[in-house]
């Protein structure tokens, strides 16, 4: 039974209240100490229990970014808002509430099971971005037209649903509507589905399911065509000849230019017009081709430029790999020596000696470094790239000049772009290895002071 | 052998001087060195032989006291076949045919020397040449080919001079006797290596000639040193990568070119100094080795062997120098000259001109002008006839083979008089034994010993019930060292391989879905428990585990643990992370799990210094005390959890080396279904098989006996009965059937009768002696009683069985015969 809001006061989400919730259901016992002392961050928490306590509305959640589990179950909430941050959510209870409609979802991508048991439902609708769907509890609620039992067709994982306490509950045919339509379910109402009692719902329903299926299939070939038709249109504005293997450009050129439109209607011209327009097509297909062509071979150019350039970054690494391990087995073997010292000025000695092999590795890191960068310098080479476009622009110099124009400019800013993107791939790659580097020599350096502060201590 | 200390100084001082012309890249005139045969030789570089150098300066060698004397004296004849002191008659007669072709020889050609035929043996008896070839094949497969028959010839035996250079020998010895005293004349050599080369199928010859100077002394000094020659290196097929469009600039070469120049100009500044040196010091050598002209030259008589090409896919033909083993081509200028040849079959004498050492000699002994043979009628005559002189020689061949005909005819060359030439592997000592296994129930297909390491390894066929694939071990006991390998997909945990030393025990994964690859515990020395229980196990305590990981593709690299090392005795848990894709440090994580107490008494639960991290990408939450806690607790039940793997890694091995014992005691076999004379389950399912099969059978029969066939005899054949007749024929069937009936029962009575009065006879006989009967009599007598009464019960029974089913028998067969079809008309009536 849905409960009156102003029989208790609302509460508000607030920080507090939150804290509060994120305490009580952390850690416990020594890790809760811990968890105490440091306090926990929102971000990290993974699972989040709000039950019973008059919420009315649900807000101040964005910060749990991470939050895989949430119940806001036996609260008044009415409308479903405020859970659009959390992405990562796969469990989602909100039974017990004044909801209306469902909505508010649809970024909740990673959802699987989702209670919206004992709300004021009426409608199944706006779950469509939910396709990892898997438990769905919509029981005592107001759902009363059984066609709607269709929209879950689309929830391929869907194996739980329980839908009892809906108005479409008490009809005659209930159960064995649903079952047909939703041969997948596995559960329904928390009972599992026989095979006989699907067998005969199966028999039952079978010609309006065949249409069903029938035109779903026909929805989904058109969907598949669309998108294939989409990718090509892609694959050819990659290639910057989109719309140019028909007739496309030529009636596009004579949509605007009326003074032609008026010539076709002089006796002769309109055959003329014909010819020319053949020709104009089958020229137009022959760029189109030769742009198909040509981006072929910008990609075996790029690629192979991308594998030159990975195999010498991964030589690089491996040759660093190699000078860190070594360097690890001498630290390791000179951090254990002094350890073992008594003499202070040996140890202070050897420490010496350690620093001066960490900053010798420091330098040969750093020299690999700056080798590489020095030789990846000016290594793009455009010319290769520009030679493609080059080419290609004679045939097109015959051509309508705007048209030519648009090809060669776009041409040349995807090389820039692509030249750019490139070099500062390598520069953002540069600084993250430096820093890496320094990382790691600073903590050595560390290590290696507080062994010396202990050793003092001692 | 002071002589042979000398030479190895000088090859070594001829190696000295290869690797310095190597060095130099001088190309050294080869006209004054003996032509090599095997052109593909490389020489070394300069440390190896300078290896070599210091090998062959620690090679002792002991002169030893005795002269290589090898008369006749020394050789005890004593015990030597009959065939070797006499002759027999076809022997005398092939010595008189070679007395015959000598005199008609010497003849022919009075400025010739005469022909060595005949040599005597170490009995003093003359024996003809070729009758001393004995063509042996030699049981060991490793000495089928020539080059290791030679080279064993060569290394077997030790060269004794000719008394007389410049004449062929008096004696020439069988090569059993060769063998036993392991040392003879370029001959002997000869002989014994011609015997081997033809009996392993070549076509060899020995050559009775002339040769040089080191030839005929054995003398290497001008040879290129063995072993500074390489076997030709094979060389790699490189694979050409293709160049790719784009390459990395090299790295800057930070080097000054101007010192470079002058390092070079130095350089060379002393190698030229080096070279001059060098030559100077090679002019000398050269001068002091440069061959004497030796006064004898072309008239040293020395023995070697001929091997000609077509048979064992030899191409050309060739010579070997029997001393040294080494071959040389028929044009080789050691090679001054042949006098004659022979092989088992037949003797040559060569006709051509030897002015030109053996250069122009042509070995087609079946060409009678260059080659006279002695006897005819051997196979040998390939003569290789040229279009030209076809008609000449054959006129000559024809005159030749007249004049011989006569005395020759059907004469070939008696068999040999050496004994079975054998060589006997001698000083072998067992290094390993090898056993191999079938149908063995537990799988075991080789055991491999090896006598030296003293390692025993099994191997075994999958199907073992502990997946066992290779077991070597020394010993059987527990934590010695063994390696265990096992088929792994068999395995549950993925274990590949398990080795053991006394301390330490590691284990190799694969497959596995936690992705562990490597487990390695180290154990510290067992602690000596007090305890009353001395049965309880007692396992020593692990100081160490370290456990690796592969790349789980699921995790992001700085999560997924590569290596962890739990230190058990110092409470230290070390982990290394992988490395990501594009970096080259990995993360690393150390936790000291000391629990401490703080100065109020409060016990710490985590401090930041018990846990010492190096982060790539250092994250905000792996900062916090909260997860490095709970990661340490995490580590804490794996800790356990590892050690409990290691426990059970060893109770596993115990397992399986008793397992191990206890197949080895009962070594029982396996044996296969189809096997049906062993396989017991199979073999009583066959004959219960059979048992039923017989049973039917029986029936059939007697379902098809026919009791009408004896009545229907007497009835004409092929007419259908009459009613009448077939009323007659079943009464008369049934009245017989009827009178066995009464017949065997009748028999069964009088048995039964015969039986009891027997008894009773018997009891009679008893009571009236009864007190004169020994014991004995009187137990035959009871168990004689008891067989009878058991004969008379089961008669009786039978009787009575037969009583009651002869009635049942009888109405049987009456319904029996009024089914048969042949008594159809019977049915009529009653239908």
């Amino acid at each position: 039974m849905n409960r009156l809001y102003n029989s208790m006061e609302p509460r508000v989400m607030d920080d507090d209240m939150l804290k509060l919730a994120v305490g009580d259901q952390g850690p416990q016992e020594e890790a809760g100490q811990l968890a105490k002392q440091e306090g926990i961050l929102f971000k990290d928490v993974l699972s989040l229990q709000l039950d019973f306590r008059n919420i009315l509305r649900i807000d101040n959640l964005w910060q749990f970014e991470n939050l895989r589990k949430l119940q806001l179950n036996n609260n008044i909430i009415e409308k479903i808002e405020g859970l659009e941050n959390l992405t990562h959510l796969v469990w989602l209870d909100l039974s017990f509430n004044n909801i209306e409609t469902i909505e508010g979802l649809d970024t909740l991508v990673n959802l699987e099971d989702l209670s919206l048991f004992n709300n004021r439902i009426s409608k199944i609708d706006s779950l469509d971005t939910l396709v990892k769907l898997q438990v769905l509890s919509l029981g005592n609620n107001r759902i009363d037209n059984m066609m709607n039992i269709i929209y879950l067709r689309r929830f391929k994982c869907l194996r739980t649903l329980s839908l009892s306490g809906n108005p479409i509950s008490e009809a005659e045919d209930y159960k064995m509507f649903i079952c047909a339509y939703l041969a997948d379910l596995v559960y329904l109402d928390f009972r599992r589905i026989d095979d006989h009692t699907k067998e005969l719902a199966e028999a039952k329903h079978q010609y309006s399911i065949d249409e069903l299926k029938h035109r779903e299939n026909l929805m989904q070939a058109r969907l598949e065509e669309e998108q294939a038709q989409r990718e090509e249109l892609e694959k050819h504005k990659t290639a910057f000849v989109e719309h140019l293997n028909g007739s496309f450009l030529f009636d596009s050129m004579y949509a605007e230019d009326s003074e032609g439109n008026k010539l076709s209607y002089l006796p002769g011209v309109s055959e003329l017009l014909e010819t020319y327009k053949d020709k104009f097509v089958i020229i137009c297909v022959n760029i189109f081709e030769y742009g198909l062509k040509q981006q072929e071979k910008r990609k075996t150019e790029l690629d192979t430029f991308s594998e030159c350039v990975h195999e010498a970054i991964q030589e690089n690494q491996e040759q660093g790999k190699r000078k860190i391990a070594r360097f690890e087995e001498k630290h390791l073997s000179s951090l254990s020596a002094i350890r073992e010292e008594s003499e202070l000025p040996n140890i202070e000695k050897m420490i010496l000696e350690c620093s001066a092999d960490i900053s010798e590795l420091f330098d040969a890191l750093m020299m690999l470094e700056m080798q590489l960068v020095e030789q990846l310098e000016l290594f793009v080479d455009k010319d290769t790239i520009v030679n493609a476009v080059g080419a290609s622009h004679d045939i097109h110099l015959l051509k309508i000049d705007n048209r030519e124009d648009e090809l060669v400019t776009r041409i040349n800013s995807w090389c820039t772009r692509l030249v750019d993107k490139i070099h500062k791939d390598e520069i953002m790659r540069n600084r993250r290895r430096v820093k890496e580097i320094n990382q790691y020599i600073d903590h050595m350096q560390s290590e290696l002071d507080n062994l010396e502060c202990g050793d003092i201590l001692d | 052998m002071e002589v042979l200390r000398e030479k190895v100084e000088e090859e070594e001082e001829a190696e000295r001087e290869e690797a310095a012309e190597r060095a130099e890249w001088v190309r050294m005139e080869k006209m004054m060195r003996p032509v090599e045969v095997r052109k593909e030789e490389t020489t070394l570089k300069q440390e190896t032989l300078r290896d070599l150098e210091k090998k062959l300066s620690e090679i002792q060698i002991t002169v030893s006291a005795e002269l290589p004397a090898f008369t006749k004296d020394t050789i005890d004849i004593s015990k030597l076949p009959v065939s070797y002191k006499t002759n027999t008659p076809k022997e005398e007669h092939l010595l008189q045919v070679a007395d015959n072709f000598s005199r008609q020889y010497s003849h022919l050609c009075p400025d010739r020397v005469p022909l060595f035929l005949h040599p005597l043996n170490e009995c003093e008896v003359p024996k003809f040449v070729s009758t001393t070839l004995r063509p042996t094949l030699m049981p060991y497969p490793e000495l089928y080919n020539w080059d290791s028959c030679a080279q064993f010839v060569s290394d077997f035996l030790t060269m004794v001079p000719l008394p007389d250079p410049l004449k062929p020998p008096s004696h020439m010895y069988s090569s059993t006797t060769v063998l036993k005293y392991q040392k003879g004349n370029c001959f002997d050599f000869s002989t014994l290596l011609c015997s081997m080369l033809i009996g392993s199928g070549y076509d060899a010859y020995c050559v009775n000639g002339y040769g040089s100077l080191d030839l005929c002394h054995m003398d290497l000094t001008r040879e290129v040193c063995p072993l500074t020659v390489k076997p030709k290196e094979t060389i790699k097929e490189e694979e050409k990568v293709l160049p790719k469009k784009y390459t990395i600039k090299p790295p800057r070469d930070l080097c000054s070119r101007f010192e470079q120049e002058q390092e070079v100009k130095k350089q060379q500044e002393i190698r030229a100094q080096e070279q001059k040196r060098l030559r100077e010091e090679e002019e000398r050598l050269m001068e002091a080795e440069k061959a004497k002209p030796d006064a004898l030259h072309g008239l040293r008589v020395h023995s070697w062997v001929l091997v000609l090409s077509g048979k064992r896919e030899v191409p050309e033909n060739f010579f070997i120098d029997p001393f040294t083993g080494h071959s040389y081509s028929t044009q080789d200028e050691h090679f001054l000259g042949i006098e004659s040849l022979w092989n088992h079959k037949n003797y040559w004498i060569n006709m051509q001109d030897c002015w030109n050492c053996c250069k122009d000699l042509i070995f087609d002994l079946g060409d009678p002008v260059r080659w006279e043979y002695m006897l005819l009628g051997t196979d040998k005559s390939q003569l290789s006839l040229t279009e030209e002189d076809d008609s000449g020689i054959n006129d000559e061949d024809d005159v030749e083979n007249l004049g011989k005909e006569d005395e020759d005819k059907s004469f070939d060359m008696p068999h040999s008089w050496v004994e079975q030439i054998e060589i006997s592997p001698e000083g072998t000592n067992i290094l390993e034994i090898k056993e191999w296994y079938q149908n063995r129930e537990d799988m075991l297909e080789l055991k491999h010993m090896n006598k030296t390491t003293d390692l025993k390894t099994d191997y075994f066929k999958p199907g073992h019930p502990q997946a066992l694939r290779v077991h070597s071990y020394k010993s059987m006991q527990p934590e010695m060292d063994r390696v265990i390998e096992f088929y792994e997909t068999a395995r549950v945990d993925g274990l590949i391989k398990r080795e053991e030393t006394p301390r330490t025990m590691t284990e190799y994964y694969q497959g596995r879905p936690d992705f562990l690859s490597y487990r390695h515990a180290n154990f510290g020395p067992r602690v000596k428990k007090f305890t009353l229980s001395s049965a309880e196990s007692n396992p020593r305590p692990i100081v160490k585990i370290t456990e690796r990981f592969f790349r789980n593709p699921a995790k992001p690299a700085e999560e997924d643990v590569a290596e962890r090392v739990f230190l058990v005795a110092e409470e230290r848990i070390q982990l290394r992370y992988h490395c990501r894709e594009d970096h080259i440090t990995a993360s690393k994580r150390e936790f000291l799990r000391r629990t401490e107490v703080d100065n109020k008494g409060n016990k710490i639960i985590m401090t930041p210094d018990m846990c010492i991290s190096f982060e790539v990408e250092p994250m905000e939450h792996t900062k916090k005390l909260l997860y490095q806690y709970e990661a340490m607790m995490h580590l804490k039940r794996e800790e356990k959890l590892s050690r409990h793997q290691v426990w059970e890694s060893e109770l596993e091995v115990l397992e399986i080396l008793k397992l191990r014992e206890e197949e080895e005691a009962a070594h029982t076999l396996t044996i296969s279904i189809y096997d049906t004379k062993r396989n017991e389950k199979s073999k009583e399912y066959r004959e219960a098989m059979e048992r039923v099969m017989h049973e039917e059978h029986l029936r059939q029969v007697e379902t098809q006996l026919d009791y009408l066939a004896p009545f229907l005899a007497q009835l004409p054949p092929g007419e259908k009965l009459t009613r009448w007749q077939a009323v007659r024929l079943k009464d008369e069937c049934l009245s017989d059937f009827k009178q066995r009936l009464i017949n065997k029962a009748n028999l069964i009575q009088a048995r039964f009768e015969k039986e009891t009065q027997e008894l009773q006879k018997k009891q009679q006989w008893y009571q009236e002696n009864q007190v004169t009967l020994t014991p004995e009599d009187e137990d035959l007598y009871l168990s004689y009683c008891s067989q009878a009464m058991f004969r008379i019960r089961i008669l009786e029974q039978r009787l009575n069985r037969h009583k009651e089913l002869a009635p049942l028998k009888y109405l049987a067969l009456e319904e029996k015969l009024y089914k048969d079809p042949r008594l159809g008309e019977l049915q009529k009536i009653f239908a």
